[in-house]
């Protein structure tokens, strides 16, 4: 379900996005910038922090409740990601980085497609 | 984020057109008119050339709605940072609202205000909800907050590239790691690119077959890629190869 070009994963392995990654099939909650909230099911996140949810039940600012089948948050109007208790926050990351160093090594073998950083 | 008047439909890289749709802005119904969720930017006009147009980076979020008792149509909802006015007042009132975000951020009681415009698109065709929400998925992915200071992004053309390691020349391309090189491809090629990560990223360990899809430029590639072999060293080597499935 997860296209992630090159850029996406570079991005992703150096900040904790990762481990907004790894909740996929996770439900949680997503406080919005305006005070709004978002509770479902993650489907995606992005290196941009996009986060995709299904059966949502949404939160206005208002205090007003709604379902929604499907919700895009744009990453930029994200507060905070609540992270369920169960998960295990260094394992989850560990794992999620474990899967981008799988797929970069898949090619070749051990050649390394990312040398490190420009700074 | 505009309202305008006599502004064309787009015709470039429109990902989803949609007829019949009412647009319904801050609560207040516009009329039928056609939806168009393209690269650029989401824009509804109605059959006289009346429409509105949004930027992608002005649009908080996105979603399908098909809970009645919220609101009585199945919808696509769509939450707009800003305040959309009149012609004229729009661009003026997106500016005072872009000062207001960033004094909002900065300050943990300022936020509480900040003004959002609420737009529900209404289709006559309740079916076409999960792809106008799907196109607009990807057309935001499009646009990453250019304002994003935290993140450090900063890693553009430092891809290890191989080739001009291995043999000491990056000209004659067989094999590209950088984004220089994903935008060799052709749209094909990267679509197969793409397809092929994703595959990657579910499992490395799956047993997989290919469609028989090949471009040109990505054979050499994608034979290199395939074999499974950690004694396979040079890329190219598999060029005349039988692609084995």
């Amino acid at each position: 379900m997860v296209v992630n070009s090159i850029r996406e994963r570079t991005i992703a392995e150096n900040s904790m996005v990762v481990l907004l990654q790894g909740l996929q099939g996770e439900v949680t909650t997503v406080d919005l910038r305006d005070e709004s909230s978002a509770r479902g099911l993650v489907l995606n996140v992005d290196a941009f922090m996009n986060i995709r949810l299904k059966d949502v039940l949404f939160l206005d600012r208002r205090g007003q409740t709604a379902q929604l089948q499907d919700l895009f948050i744009t990453g930029r109007n994200v507060r905070y990601v609540h992270i369920p208790d169960h998960v295990n926050i260094m394992k989850t990351m560990e794992s999620q980085l474990a899967k981008i160093h799988r797929v970069r090594n898949f090619a070749g073998g051990g050649r390394k497609e990312f040398g490190g950083r420009k700074k | 984020m505009v309202l305008v008047r006599n502004l064309r439909p787009p015709t470039e890289g429109v990902r989803h057109e949609e007829a019949n749709t009412t647009a319904v802005l801050s609560g207040q119904q516009l009329g039928c008119g056609t939806l168009y969720v393209a690269e650029t930017r989401l824009s509804w006009f109605d059959g006289s050339g009346m429409g509105f147009s949004l930027e992608y980076p002005s649009i908080s979020l996105h979603a399908i709605s098909r809970d009645v008792s919220a609101y009585p149509e199945e919808h696509l909802y769509v939450m707009v940072n800003g305040k959309l006015g009149g012609e004229g007042e729009a661009e003026m009132t997106e500016k005072a609202a872009e000062e207001e975000d960033d004094d909002g951020s900065d300050s943990s009681n300022g936020d509480e205000e900040e003004v959002i415009t609420e737009i529900r698109f209404v289709p006559r065709d309740k079916a076409s909800l999960e792809s106008m929400f799907s196109a607009m998925c990807e057309c935001q992915a499009l646009h990453p907050d250019p304002d994003d200071e935290d993140s450090d992004n900063d890693f553009e053309g430092e891809e290890y590239n191989v080739e001009e390691a291995e043999y000491g020349h990056a000209d004659v391309p067989t094999f590209y790691t950088c984004d220089e090189g994903l935008s060799s491809l052709t749209q094909e090629g990267q679509a197969t690119l793409e397809r092929l990560e994703g595959m990657l990223a579910q499992s490395v360990a799956q047993q997989y077959h290919m469609a028989g899809v090949r471009t040109e430029e990505t054979k050499a590639e994608f034979e290199d890629g395939m074999e499974v072999d950690a004694a396979v060293a040079e890329a190219g080597q598999f060029e005349d190869a039988d692609v084995e499935h």
